[in-house]
């Protein structure tokens, strides 16, 4: 099996538009609030917005976060292979903004122009699970041997739809992300611009190893605890992982009190002993299509930089689970867990390299 | 490489009276989809019927495609944002993902089902082929269309069921046109080269040796 690296990452979030902004802030207790966003019926909720003064276009907005996160992870060595754009939601911003016809031909080639992409360009629009889904088909583009280096290309900006229909399905909190919170209330979305270059020719500090999807029909809009389950057993029997291998365990966790419960419960029966739980919502928001990809370059760079995310609120003893207070150790194997609409849960396994 | 047979396909344009069809199948029209995602089901499940299944096996993938995805439920979604916020069904049927969990019920299946777009659909092919190879059942793979490529009303739900099996010898080819896969070939595989179909004698000619 070709093993396949974590060869560059880069991220643009409410925490700036690099991961550099994003760890000074957050080493420096400065992490900006979530911003109010007034929805059509009057109310407002709180929302994680890229900070980018000066632009308001949706054009100028994507094209600038993606040709910055694509440059700083690096993109430029991996233009002649596949990219893979996620995004749950750029539809909606494609026919309102553009005035296009909805047509995702048309957004690959124009983000495949912008980026000067020489290959393939593949677009995943899988709910809040497309990253992760980009990354698991990106990494069988390379064991196939179809190139040596993919983009996974995480992105969600703000349009005119995703904000009121997530509010339409009451699924918004007012007040903030409460992660397994006793007080859990809904999710707090935010945009986000991530970038995970993967590369079989580039060692890295941090390996792929695999990972599983799995959709369950039965719950269209929600987690089911024998989907968690599965994701999990599936994840870690392809990568050729035992659950007692895994140190961390970077959980969905989004503040919903259906899916966290069902996220927990899955978890319990995945593993007997349960690994230490990181939830990174509270920094960045739910960052729908991109946040498999957002989160999983803002943890492998809070833990290059010695940064713990700790929880901020009483988890909901109900539950059953804690998350970590403090870095485990020793940390050698995530699990990286996204869930989401269309009954989608999707899990990788990332490995240090021992280099 | 692995070998895969086309066991089965549903490529034709959809029945005049496709809806009723599927109503007729399901004993009753679906609630809660959109016309993109009945379209898909429909063209599925015909596929599935023509392959004499009635599941997927728990290692099997479902690769969906489309270039327009739900266009008409999109327009309706924005029409009801312009007036306030979108109905929660309108909001959920423009999601892609909706006809993969659709599927996912009706075939009482619970597995990998992605959906993912390419401009050229053969590279959605090789990706799934890629995907595929760590899935022991095979591949239900379909291209679900509400607009032709230009736009204008254009119906198509094109699927086909994809097993692995040994290689049965036949001459391959190499594959550059999505319709000989679609109607002539009979077995598909990657290849150093890209993909290779071997496929029935009336189409030889429109196609290069595959060395």
């Amino acid at each position: 099996m070709t093993t396949v690296y974590l060869a560059g990452r880069a991220l643009a979030s409410a925490l700036g538009p690099t991961l550099d902004h994003a760890l000074s802030h957050l080493c420096g207790n400065t992490a900006p609030d979530a911003t109010p966003y007034l929805l059509t019926d009057h109310r407002d909720v709180p929302y994680r917005r890229i900070a980018d003064a000066g632009l308001s276009d949706w054009d100028a907005r994507a094209h600038a976060a993606v040709t910055g996160v694509a440059a700083d992870a690096g993109a430029s060595q991996a233009r002649k292979g596949a990219l893979f754009i996620a995004t749950s939601c750029l539809d909606g911003a494609i026919v309102e903004h553009a005035s296009r016809e909805m047509d995702f031909h048309a957004l690959s080639r124009r983000i495949g122009a912008w980026l000067d992409w020489a290959g393939p360009v593949f677009l995943v629009s899988s709910g809040c699970t497309s990253s992760v889904q980009a990354l698991l088909s990106a990494a069988e583009w390379l064991q196939a041997g179809k190139a040596t280096e993919a983009l996974v290309l995480g992105m969600e900006l703000d349009n005119q739809l995703t904000l009121p229909g997530f509010a339409a399905l009451q699924l918004l909190s007012p007040s903030r992300s409460q992660p397994f919170g006793l007080q859990r209330d809904g999710l707090v979305l935010g945009e986000a611009v991530a970038a995970l270059r993967l590369s079989t020719v580039q060692a890295a500090p941090w390996v792929l190893r695999g990972g599983a999807h799995v959709v369950d029909g039965s719950l269209p809009t929600g987690a089911s605890a024998k989907a968690v389950a599965l994701m999990c057993q599936r994840a870690l029997a392809v990568s050729g992982v035992n659950a007692a291998d895994v140190d961390l365990v970077k959980v969905q966790a989004a503040g919903s009190p259906g899916n966290d419960a069902a996220e927990a419960e899955g978890l319990h029966a995945a593993f007997a002993s349960m690994p230490a739980l990181v939830s990174l919502k509270p920094l960045i928001g739910h960052c729908m299509g991109a946040s498999g990809a957002a989160e999983i370059a803002l943890l492998l760079e809070c833990l290059e930089r010695g940064y713990w995310p700790s929880p901020c609120d009483a988890v909901d003893p109900a539950l059953n689970v804690q998350l970590a207070v403090t870095t485990p150790f020793p940390l050698n194997c995530v699990l990286a867990t996204i869930l989401g609409f269309g009954g989608s849960h999707a899990a990788v396994v990332l490995e240090r390299n021992p280099l | 490489m692995t070998v895969y047979r086309i066991r089965a396909r549903s490529t034709a344009p959809p029945a005049a009276d496709w809806r009723e069809q599927l109503a007729a199948r399901l004993g009753g029209r679906p609630r809660r989809i959109g016309r993109w995602a009945e379209l898909g089901l429909y063209g599925a499940l015909q596929c599935m019927t023509a392959g004499g299944e009635t599941t997927l096996g728990a290692h099997a993938a479902l690769v969906l495609s489309s270039q327009h995805g739900p266009a008409f439920a999109m327009h309706e979604a924005l029409a009801q944002a312009r007036e306030g916020l979108p109905l929660p069904l309108t909001f959920l049927q423009i999601q892609p993902n909706q006809l993969l969990a659709t599927l996912s019920a009706q075939l009482h299946w619970c597995g990998d089902a992605r959906f993912v777009t390419e401009p050229d659909p053969l590279a959605v092919l090789d990706l799934a082929l890629a995907m595929a190879d760590g899935h022991a059942d095979g591949l239900l793979l379909g291209w679900v269309n509400e607009l032709g490529p230009q736009g204008g009303l254009c119906e198509s739900s094109q699927w086909l069921r994809l097993e692995p099996v040994g290689d049965p010898g036949g001459a391959w080819h190499v594959l550059r046109d999505c319709q000989i896969l679609m109607n002539g070939a009979s077995h598909v595989r990657q290849s150093p080269s890209g993909l290779a179909v071997i496929i029935g004698p009336q189409v030889l000619n429109a196609i290069e040796p595959h060395w």
